[in-house]
């Protein structure tokens, strides 16, 4: 599984405006919907939320991957965010958190929705590839990042 | 009658064996009803007593002086260690407020009532002063027996205040009582002396708190029935050393099991379930030897006051002090109105009430008298209402229920590692899934899967169903991934 597979470039904001949790949700719903017309932002939002009530997706080093799921979709969609003044996300080891990955995947598809969040975890592990995408400044930069990251054996 | 031992001790400890016996046996039915089980055993007490039937008369006020303030000592210090510090981190600010001024308002406006009934200035605040503090136990003994979880904020908001208000109604009731005796007009020093108490108080029990985690990680002891010893002492240690220089030992003690308990230590679940259990016969104890206390002829001749001054607590004093403190902090409306009208009254105020009879200050007993009437009306009314009141405003919490199971390791060593308890919400991204398809990292693993009351051993074609109690085993390091895909974690 690769991840440009399902994170198209159009899906990308490098400079997110919002300062809550919430805004944060609503943000990022905003460009998955932007990039993939046929979702409704509202619903988008409505998932993440749900699955954030059950405790936060921040994992810690300033990585969140808030993700759901939406009946009716047929594959994995996903946006990529970088706030740059840090967001309190209610993460794990409760720092400020920079990057967002929203994943939102079909409805019965748990195998394919896990795997790819393992896959985007461990990806945001490397310490230097976050720094590389913090010093990113453009959407199209940072995309071409992640894909290179992704691609490495 | 004069009874020779062995008879003497034969005697005691069959009546005990009924009345605590009855009291275990009784708690459920009485948390059906709505009914805080402390009352159901300060009843139990009363049927004992020299008016009961029990024929047992009990009039030592000293003993449950003593006894009393031992048993607060093991609820205090059960509750600190099991409050989790995220609960600080949310309701530590209002808590603190309501555990202060809160309990200085709440004396005052119960004070001036008390005045309007009858009482002279300096009882009537001394009355309000040893009725100030509430008792969340009673709050959620009651939400328990309805089986209902009160949502996050407002229970954490409770709780805390309930085990940190204590102190400041033993400092006033002191120095009230002290006032009374010698005098003296009240003034401002009274203020001055509970600020002292408090910093002490709560310097002492960091220190001790801080201590006992080091001992508990360092020493190893001969055997695992030793450390409940360990811990216990540094209890009482924590209570008396304060104590013995100005400190609020109360207090002390909250803090320093609220800083233990937030550590993992060799023999962890061990130990707070026999903490559990000694609190439990501490309130056991307590309350029956409240109720052989009492004496219900004498109760009726307050009747009047004390239902007065009762309701005034209830539908004025507390909820209005209440909704004030809670103003800063931008709670809901129905929230702080819930605050206010659930701040049952528990056994702080009978044992508080008896300082006064020991210090031989006038009217002590009049208000000792007064005091027990307002404690069981209190508990009795807005305790009542509390499980219908939680539904009403849309306070329960929709936390999952707790498995009918569950799995722990226990161990007197430091362990690498620990099984975490999660529950499978259909949100969550493992729902439907095969425990095959799950992307565990490194060494963690699925040990046990425990649903409704079956369990269903962890095998790669197992599917995780929403409703699911999961249990994985994991290193800390692996903690955040875990939580990313199995979502929510269930509180030990």
């Amino acid at each position: 599984m690769r991840i440009s597979e399902f994170l198209s470039p159009e899906a990308l904001i490098a400079d997110l405006q919002a300062r809550d949790k919430q805004a944060v949700l609503r943000e990022m719903s905003a460009v998955l919907s932007r990039a993939h017309p046929s979702l409704k932002e509202d619903r988008l939002v409505e998932v993440l939320r749900e699955r954030e009530k059950l405790g936060s997706t921040g994992i810690g080093e300033g990585v969140a991957i808030p993700h759901g799921k939406l009946p009716g979709l047929t594959n994995l969609v996903a946006a990529f965010g970088v706030s740059r003044q840090g967001v309190d996300f209610e993460a794990i080891d409760g720092k400020p958190t920079h990057l967002f990955f929203a994943l939102v995947a079909p409805e019965n598809s748990a195998g394919v929705h896990l795997k790819a969040l393992a896959r985007i975890s461990r990806l945001f592990k490397n310490p230097r590839f976050r720094a590389s995408i913090l010093d990113a400044t453009s959407a199209a930069d940072i995309h071409a990042l992640i894909v290179q990251e992704d691609a490495r054996p | 009658m004069q009874l020779y031992e062995p008879t003497a001790t034969a005697f005691l400890l069959t009546a005990l064996g009924v009345l605590m016996g009855g009291s275990a046996l009784f708690s459920r039915a009485a948390g059906r009803f709505g009914v805080p089980v402390a009352l159901l055993f300060i009843l139990l007490g009363v049927l004992g007593g020299s008016e009961g039937i029990g024929g047992i008369a009990f009039e030592n006020y000293g003993f449950t002086f003593r006894l009393g303030t031992v048993a607060l000592v093991l609820i205090l210090f059960d509750g600190g260690l099991n409050t989790p510090l995220s609960a600080m981190r949310h309701g530590l600010k209002p808590a603190a407020l309501l555990a202060t001024v809160g309990v200085i308002g709440t004396a005052l406006v119960t004070g001036v009532a008390a005045h309007l009934f009858g009482f002279e200035w300096k009882q009537a605040l001394l009355l309000g002063a040893i009725v100030s503090s509430t008792d969340a136990a009673a709050v959620f003994s009651v939400l328990r027996g309805s089986g209902l979880h009160l949502k996050r904020r407002v229970g954490v908001t409770l709780e805390l205040e309930s085990g940190l208000n204590d102190p400041m109604a033993v400092i006033l009731t002191m120095a009230l009582t002290g006032a009374l005796m010698s005098g003296e007009p009240l003034d401002w020093h009274i203020l001055l002396h509970a600020a002292v108490q408090m910093v002490v108080g709560a310097a002492f029990g960091m220190g001790f708190g801080y201590a006992g985690r080091l001992l508990l990680s360092r020493v190893h002891l001969a055997a695992g029935g030793l450390y409940p010893v360990l811990t216990l002492a540094l209890a009482f240690l924590a209570f008396g050393l304060p104590t013995l220089f100005e400190g609020s030992g109360f207090l002390s003690v909250y803090v320093a099991a609220v800083v233990m308990g937030n550590q993992s230590f060799p023999y962890r679940s061990g130990l707070l379930r026999v903490h559990d259990a000694m609190a439990w016969l501490a309130q056991v104890c307590m309350f029956l030897m409240l109720g052989l206390l009492a004496i219900p002829t004498k109760l009726v001749e307050v009747a009047w006051v004390g239902a007065g001054v009762s309701l005034v607590l209830a539908f004025l004093a507390r909820p209005l002090v209440v909704m004030l403190c809670l103003l800063p902090f931008r709670f809901p409306l129905k929230e702080s109105f819930y605050v206010g009208w659930v701040g049952l009254r528990g056994a702080v105020p009978i044992i508080l009430a008896t300082f006064p009879v020991l210090a031989r200050a006038p009217g002590a007993f009049s208000i000792f008298n007064v005091v027990f009437f307002i404690v069981v009306v209190n508990a009795l009314i807005p305790g009542a209402t509390v499980p219908w009141l939680t539904r009403r405003l849309g306070l329960v919490s929709l936390a999952p229920p707790p498995p009918p199971a569950a799995l722990e390791l226990t161990s007197m060593h430091q362990l690498d590692g620990e099984v975490v308890p999660f529950y499978v919400d259909p949100a969550s991204a493992v729902a439907g899934a095969t425990l095959a398809e799950l992307p565990l990292p490194g060494s963690a693993v699925v040990t046990l899967i425990v649903r409704g009351k079956e369990l269903v051993p962890a095998k790669g074609a197992t599917q995780l169903l929403p409703g699911d109690h999961v249990y994985v085993f994991c290193k800390p390091a692996e903690l955040a991934e875990v939580h990313l895909l199995l979502g929510q974690q269930m509180d030990e």
